[in-house]
């Protein structure tokens, strides 16, 4: 029987609370006595901080706490480096870091109180090229110096990889830095109640790894914080673990005794980052003529700005990941992360894939075409497939690229539009593709990757779940709930999962990774078949049957042999909390994929499973402005199994959506490490008036280690965009945009040097 | 944002006397889509936000043979767009009306606030010069009309004088005019224009006169292409004579390098959006007579 839940295109379960705008988020609780919070910012890139004088703002009326880096812990926070206080101490290294907060009756006190802090600061040079960071004379942005983390991979013989290949090609590409955009600027409202007790509401993508960040950041233990995640309104990686405002206003909380509001304006949260890790990678490739790949060299410069947060990882991730996309060998590359006195760069959905995506497909795209292959065909020669083992130690159980492959140059016509003859003229098309991986899951905290989900079962047959891993407009609820409903045989409707709370839900890590499908997808149909067999059993014994011939459908469990047995399944319930000594239906169960942390040579299964997706997209390039348009795209997901397509494929174009604007419309602009266009009309993201209409489809690989055979959806669908644009761009009008953005400024000083090179070759 | 009040005059008069009474201390508000981001950014922090709103007779969109177009100063974009009078009398001014910013914007903003706040990443000033258009101005003397040139004084700054209200807005009979309106955004996601063109003429069985040429968002105000005009008048459009024409256009418009782009990308979009117009209006495909 087909199931009526998975596989089923249903509407999010908060669909209807969303767009009837009672979702509640960080920023729409109040209690009583609530106080607001503001933020005093540097203006100044580097400084020492000889003084702040908040005598002015405390006097004003209505102000009740000014607080500076004097006042905060002297414990350090951060994820591998720790090296942030609460507030700023004695140093400030970017321009909009927190110097001093001011908590008052109301915002607009607060922001008057902010306006009277006098802060003296001692101007120093600052650092804001990544690219002079190992200067002689460059300004250090920490005492240990300006380079952050430093990557190094070998595998296979590159050298000889490289004698032996019959092309060889080197280029450097460059990205730059992307702003989440997500609809919901950071907001957090924290109390501390008479046991002492921290409570925090906040915009997170990880309750637990927040709570444990507060700990550290207030210097205070795990168990005296309580983190509640409300509705979230997007993350994209920004809201893991590096904004900073939620250990603000927790900290702030702990110094008035009240409850605080602290919501960050727009332009406040483009003040504060986090946005993603800009790179320049050198990239050399050998090919043999047959387009085989036989050596690969990178050599990544990354830049996290003033503190180093999840860029290491980030950059772990532009250096290895694509290697275990293609059948090859010899890879070699470095990688260094500086800093700069700029603001903290970090986690963006993707996680450091599509920098190095960028370059790669930009340059495979090159050498076939200097190879005379069609570039389908040179990837579908150097994929990864089913049953491989990369060269990194990665056992692909799925691999889907090649239908991912077919689906979109199908579905563009890709071999009709490469054949079409050149038209001239003012306006031209060009065509273009890029593939990309991704993992599911990844090893790496504490060498675990589990997840845990409770399920209760109440008298009435309905379902509750408590989980700690976090739907921040993904979908991840309403993925619970259809594993849930289809196990227990009752509708969606049926089914609640209550918002991540540390004080009740199981441990998790939360919404990284794209691992809440592969894994808690796993504790949930556990969880639910622990809870299917106990209504079973219960049943059984009422109605006097064995439980193996019992299933249940539609909230009533039914004999399979005997149709005069059966009972709606509120009945079963009770009865098994009457007949089990008062114990209702209340079980939990543990997911931990059986996959390998990376040793410290970098290698091992780390990903239960690996996700695949293609892009193909046409581009219109005006030659005379400069102006690229996508006119069509097409973008394929391996996910393994869609459990829910419509979910799929929203996460599909808004990734294609938000590749689209990284490739070529998102620009933060700097100025002396200023950020100058910080707000959502100078900062264009794409609108539905600047995009064709956004096509995707999904692969079904059925991964042999994803619940019902899903993979993660969404990450990988950010990958391919800027390169397939790129390379359509080039083909369309013979330049080669080798760093992002796309600009109309860059298409027509390509342009322009091109016809000087044919004049001259004339 | 800080806190203000919020006055609602009923009439005319009313307003004036309240912008009188509160003097520079009150900000005149319309559909506030730039206001209140000024405000909500503390560029500006008026005590007390007289508003418009209900003055039902500023909204009114009028024609008369003799006088031509009458667009009250609080029609809103979307009302000039929408308008019959406009479609009928001036459908290029409600093609340039329904096609600037963003639907929530049309929606919202009004002409009148439009011009008043003088920014230059804007259209209707444009299409305006070249129609010809002039303003009326009410204050507690009462009324003045004067050429929207000469309202127009710098970037961000009018002629308007405070405690005085920007009621209407004048075209004059088109006649056998034709007009024609273009604006080009950097990059299909902005919302802004960097250049847009505005070309006002009498087509006379082919050639060209009376021509107004008028570049703007590209400068502090938008800049009539006086040499191009010259050069224009008599002449008869072609893929040469607009390529010419473009080059001159290129020459003489002085652009302004912002955040949004710099000159040089200005100039090179001016040269474009000239010899495009001139050939859309002559009728020559510009698709195929690239430059
Ligand atoms: C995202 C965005 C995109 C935009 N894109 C475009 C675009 O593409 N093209 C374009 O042309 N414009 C664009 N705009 C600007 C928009 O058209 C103007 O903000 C709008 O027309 C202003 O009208 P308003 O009624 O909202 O003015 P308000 O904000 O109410 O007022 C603006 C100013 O004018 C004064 N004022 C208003 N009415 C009068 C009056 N009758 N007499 C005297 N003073 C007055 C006010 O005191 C204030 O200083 C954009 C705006 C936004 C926010």
């Amino acid at each position: 029987m087909a199931s009526t839940v998975i596989g089923q295109p249903v509407p999010q379960v908060s669909a209807l609370e969303k767009v009837q705008g009672r979702a509640v988020y960080a920023g729409d609780l109040a209690f009583p006595g609530m106080l607001h919070a503001r933020v005093l910012r540097s203006p100044y890139a580097h400084a020492r901080i000889r003084s702040v004088d908040v005598s002015a703002a405390r006097a004003l009326p209505g102000v009740k706490a000014v607080v500076t880096g004097a006042d905060v812990p002297e414990r350090r926070w951060g994820v591998a480096h720790k090296q942030q206080h609460v507030l700023a101490k004695g140093v400030v290294r970017f321009i909009g870091e927190e110097v001093a907060a001011v908590v008052a009756t109301s915002e607009s006190v607060a922001n008057d109180a902010i306006d009277l802090i006098n802060v003296d600061y001692e101007p120093l040079d600052a650092l804001l090229n990544a690219g002079s960071a190992f200067d002689d004379d460059a300004p250090q942005v920490h005492a240990e110096g300006n380079l952050a983390h430093e990557i190094r991979i070998a595998r296979g013989d590159v050298d000889a990889g490289f004698a032996s290949a019959d092309l060889i090609h080197e280029d450097v590409y460059s990205t730059q830095s992307q702003y989440p955009g997500y609809m919901e600027p950071m907001a957090t409202v924290a109390t501390v109640d008479g046991t002492g007790k921290l409570t925090v509401w906040t915009a997170t993508q990880s309750v637990f790894l927040a709570r444990q960040r507060l700990a550290e950041a207030l210097d205070r233990p795990v168990s005296t914080i309580r983190v509640h995640q409300p509705a979230v309104g997007g993350g994209f990686g920004g809201k893991i673990v590096e904004e900073r405002s939620s250990v603000i206003a927790a900290f702030l909380a702990t110094v008035v005794d009240r409850p605080v509001r602290l919501g960050l304006s727009r332009l406040e949260d483009f003040q504060s980052g986090c946005f993603s890790v800009p790179t320049r990678i050198r990239l050399k490739m050998g090919m043999q003529n047959d387009g085989r790949i036989v050596a690969k060299e990178v050599d990544i410069l990354a830049e996290c700005g003033a503190y180093a947060g999840l860029a290491p990882e980030v950059m772990l991730v532009t250096a290895m990941r694509s290697d275990n996309m293609q059948r090859i060998e010899n890879v070699r590359s470095r990688a260094r992360l500086v800093y700069t006195h700029t603001m903290p760069r970090g986690a963006f959905r993707g996680f450091g894939g599509t920098q190095m995506l960028f370059a790669l497909n930009s340059h495979l795209a090159t050498m076939a075409d200097k190879l005379g292959i069609d570039p389908v065909d040179l990837h579908r020669r150097n994929a990864i497939r089913t049953g491989d083992t990369s060269v990194h130690g990665w056992s692909i159980g799925s691999c889907g690229l090649p239908e991912c492959l077919d689906q979109v140059t199908g579905a563009i016509g890709w071999s009709a539009k490469r054949e079409r003859p050149e038209t001239g003229g003012v306006l031209r098309r060009g065509i273009g593709m890029a593939a990309a991986m991704h993992v599911s899951g990844n090893r790496t905290m504490g060498n675990w990757d589990g997840s845990t989900v409770t399920l209760k079962v109440n008298e009435d047959g309905r379902a509750v779940i408590l989980t700690a891993e976090s739907d921040m407009g993904q979908g991840a609820n309403t993925m619970l709930s259809q594993i849930c409903a289809e196990e227990l045989g009752i509708p969606l409707s049926h089914v609640t999962v209550l918002a991540p709370d540390t004080d009740t839900a199981p441990y998790a890590l939360g919404s990284i990774a794209s691992r809440v499908t592969v894994n808690a997808g796993h504790a949930m149909l556990k969880a639910a078949k622990q809870a299917r067999d106990q209504i079973l059993d219960a049943a059984a014994a009422k109605l006097g049957c064995d439980a193996a011939d019992l299933s249940i459908v539609e909230g009533v469990v039914q004999s399979t042999v005997n149709d005069n047995l059966f009972a709606p399944l509120p009945e079963i319930c009770r009865y098994h909390i009457f007949r089990h000594g008062g114990e209702g239906i209340l079980v939990t169960a543990t997911h931990d994929p059986r996959t390998v942390m990376m040793d410290k040579d970098h290698y091992g299964n780390i990903a239960p499973a690996y996700s695949f997706a293609a892009q193909a997209v046409e581009v219109e390039v005006d030659t005379e402005t400069g102006q690229v348009q996508v006119v069509e795209t097409w973008l394929s997901d391996d996910c393994g199994r869609a459990i829910n397509p419509l979910a799929v494929h929203g996460q599909s174009n808004g990734a294609a959506v938000q590749a689209i604007g990284w490739a070529l419309h998102e620009h933060l602009q700097f100025e002396d490490g200023r950020l100058m266009n910080g707000n959502l009309a100078d900062y264009t993201m794409p609108t539905a008036d600047a995009l064709p209409r956004v096509n995707s489809s999904i692969v079904e690989s059925n991964d042999p280690n994803g619940p019902l055979g899903a993979k993660g959806a969404s990450e990988t669908a950010i990958l391919p965009g800027a390169p397939a644009i790129a390379n359509a761009v080039y083909d369309a009008i013979g330049v080669r945009i080798t760093d992002l953005p796309i600009t109309p400024e860059k298409i027509l000083a390509g342009l322009a040097a091109l016809g000087e090179k044919n004049h001259a070759s004339v | 944002m800080r806190p203000f009040d919020f006055l609602e005059p009923s009439s005319l008069p009313e307003a004036l006397s309240m912008l009188a009474e509160h003097g520079d201390a009150c900000c005149i508000m319309a559909g506030g889509t730039a206001l209140l981001l000024a405000m909500r950014q503390r560029m500006l922090a008026p005590e007390t936000v007289v508003s418009l709103g209900k003055l039902d007779e500023l909204r009114d969109i009028a024609f008369d043979p003799d006088a031509g177009l009458r667009i009250g100063a609080l029609a809103r974009h979307a009302d000039v767009a929408g308008s019959s009078i406009v479609q009928a009398h001036c459908p290029a001014l409600a093609g340039m009306a329904g096609g600037l910013a963003n639907p929530q914007v049309r929606n919202q903003g009004t002409i009148g606030g439009n011009l008043c706040y003088a920014d230059p990443a804007t259209d209707p000033a444009t299409f305006l010069l070249a129609a010809g258009a002039e303003v009326t101005i009410a204050g507690r003397g009462g009324e003045r009309r004067l050429p929207l040139r000469a309202f127009l004084v710098d970037y961000f700054t009018t002629a308007l004088e405070s405690g005085e209200i920007l009621t209407a807005i004048h075209l004059p009979p088109p006649g056998s005019r034709q007009m024609l309106y273009r604006r080009y955004l950097r990059t299909p996601a902005e919302h802004r224009p960097v250049v847009n063109i505005a070309l006002s003429a009498v087509t006379d069985g082919g050639a060209l006169s009376d021509v107004r040429l008028i570049v703007g968002a590209a400068t502090p105000v938008p800049q009539a292409l006086a040499q191009t005009e010259d050069f224009l008048a008599g002449k008869s459009v072609n893929a040469a004579i607009a390529a010419e024409a473009a080059a001159l256009a290129g020459a003489e418009v002085e652009p302004l390098s912002d955040g949004r782009a710099d000159a040089a990308f200005r100039r090179q979009i001016v040269r474009t959006a000239t010899r495009r117009i001139l050939l859309d209006a002559a009728g020559l495909d510009w698709k195929d007579n690239a430059a």
